[in-house]
């Protein structure tokens, strides 16, 4: 019986590809958008400026301290009632930026404070403007401590995406349910599904633990 | 060039600096000293604006500081500051630290900027090592690096914030000799360090600060061999028989 689900899931496989494909779309929008803003938002609250403090300290607040099953039913069941019609892709990758941009934001804050005050003295010293002073010497060195947790979050980021089944994506997690449903072997199928996310996961946990190591140890140009 | 007007600075409830009233005239070196907390790091950085007064009147090359729209691209550019502790770009060489205010405040292009970076370095004798970073440099190469960065905005005021505090004994000299090298070039500076020899061999006017006030203003000679306050004595004693 075992072997005879096994040559169905092997059949089938195409369609976990698929899923996989879906995973991978979904992930990388949500992450690409969600640095992009993390990181605007981040510059941002590393400044201090009041008007922009609290309303991103509520918001990072907000998006961390509530479960992204409920993120998602938000935004795909209640911003409807708001005007803003979204499709199930569009609603998983407007919720996985959301939670990209909170945790990202304060990877980015924190790398920033992290870098010595007389960084900023002596760039201001020099006449930069401090857009200049940002992107010429304190992004440069923020990002020797931003990118190794900044990676992982990217892990964390398209494991969370296997919550998106629950509006309907068929993506990894998805394709999980919907094979268990004809394989009633669980673990063999959700094994697979583990084992794909692991195939995409496992590279950026290998470069998180590169980026430690390189940026940690010596002079490097980055 | 720099006149203080009754400038009065609190850091909280504490007043750090007191109705202070000083000039610098084009090419004097002034030399500030004082005990530790007296105020005269915070009375340089007030003159790049490094830190804001609260009231008085403080103009710097004809620029109105106590203005606080004033262009402060424009009056920093015109300012060197070395700091204590360096604080070189450390993802940057040697090089790249000098030429990156030229390139991106003046403009200057690239290729000229990296000539005008490594005239820099050759005068503070670190032409050798353009593309060193700071941390394979010595503490001493390290301020002559922050040296050269000042002075590659060829600015109108040096301002050193004790320069040679944080060096080992022994790369304390190299640093003075690029310092005097400037002054017999005629550069207005302003120096806040403890290097009593410096003060007595080139300061045009040495200040004595204490507890945020200006105490004595004298030409070296007569501030060392001949204080004219018991506060200024007791610290000159203090310090030449460390």
């Amino acid at each position: 019986m075992i072997a005879y689900y096994f040559q169905r899931l092997i059949e089938i496989f195409p369609f976990f590809l698929k899923g996989l494909w879906m995973t991978a779309i979904i992930s990388c929008l949500g992450l690409i958008f969600g640095t992009i803003l993390g990181f605007i938002m981040g510059v941002l609250r590393s400044q201090e400026v009041r008007l922009f403090n609290w309303p991103i300290g509520i918001f990072v607040s907000v998006i961390r301290g509530t479960p992204f099953v409920v993120q998602i039913f938000i935004v795909f069941f209640i911003f409807p009632e708001w005007g803003i019609q979204l499709n199930a892709i569009s609603a998983a990758v407007l919720a996985l930026t959301i939670l990209g941009t909170a945790f990202i934001c304060e990877i980015v804050a924190g790398g920033i404070k992290a870098v010595p005050k007389g960084q900023w003295e002596a760039s201001a010293s020099s006449g930069l403007s401090i857009v200049k002073q940002l992107r010429l010497v304190i992004i440069p060195q923020a990002l020797r401590t931003i990118l190794p947790p900044l990676v992982g979050q990217y892990v964390l980021l398209i494991k969370d995406s296997s919550v998106v089944s629950v509006i309907g994506v068929v993506e990894l997690t998805r394709v999980g349910w919907l094979t268990v449903v004809r394989i009633p072997e669980g673990l063999m199928v959700f094994s697979l599904v583990g084992i794909l996310y692991f195939v995409i996961s496992y590279p950026l946990i290998r470069l998180s633990n590169g980026l430690e190591k390189k940026l940690s140890v010596g002079q490097i140009s980055l | 060039m720099i006149k203080f007007k009754d400038v009065n600075k609190w850091f909280g409830s504490l007043h750090v600096l007191q109705t202070i009233n000083m000039h610098v005239k084009p090419g004097e070196v002034v030399v500030i000293c004082g005990p530790s907390g007296s105020g005269k790091s915070t009375l340089i950085r007030c003159i790049n604006r490094l830190e804001k007064f609260q009231n008085g009147e403080l103009y710097v090359d004809g620029m109105p500081l106590h203005n606080y729209s004033i262009n402060l691209t424009k009056l920093r550019a015109e300012i060197g500051f070395v700091f204590q502790q360096f604080h070189l770009y450390p993802h940057m060489t040697a090089l790249e630290n000098v030429t990156l205010a030229p390139i991106h405040v003046r403009k200057i292009k690239k290729k000229e900027a990296k000539e005008i970076g490594m005239e820099k370095l050759v005068r503070v004798g670190l032409g050798d090592k353009a593309s060193s970073y700071p941390d394979q440099l010595s503490g001493g190469q390290q301020q002559r690096v922050a040296i050269a960065r000042g002075l590659a905005m060829s600015p109108k005021i040096l301002l050193f914030d004790e320069p040679t505090s944080a060096l080992d004994p022994e790369m304390i000299g190299e640093v003075l000799d690029v310092m005097i090298k400037l002054v017999d070039e005629g550069m207005t500076m302003c120096v806040v360090t403890h290097e009593m020899g410096f003060a007595r061999q080139v300061a045009h006017r040495v200040i004595f600060m204490d507890e945020g006030q200006i105490i004595e203003t004298e030409k070296p000679d007569q501030f060392f061999d001949n204080p004219q306050t018991e506060r200024a004595a007791l610290f000159i004693s203090k310090i030449l028989t460390h």
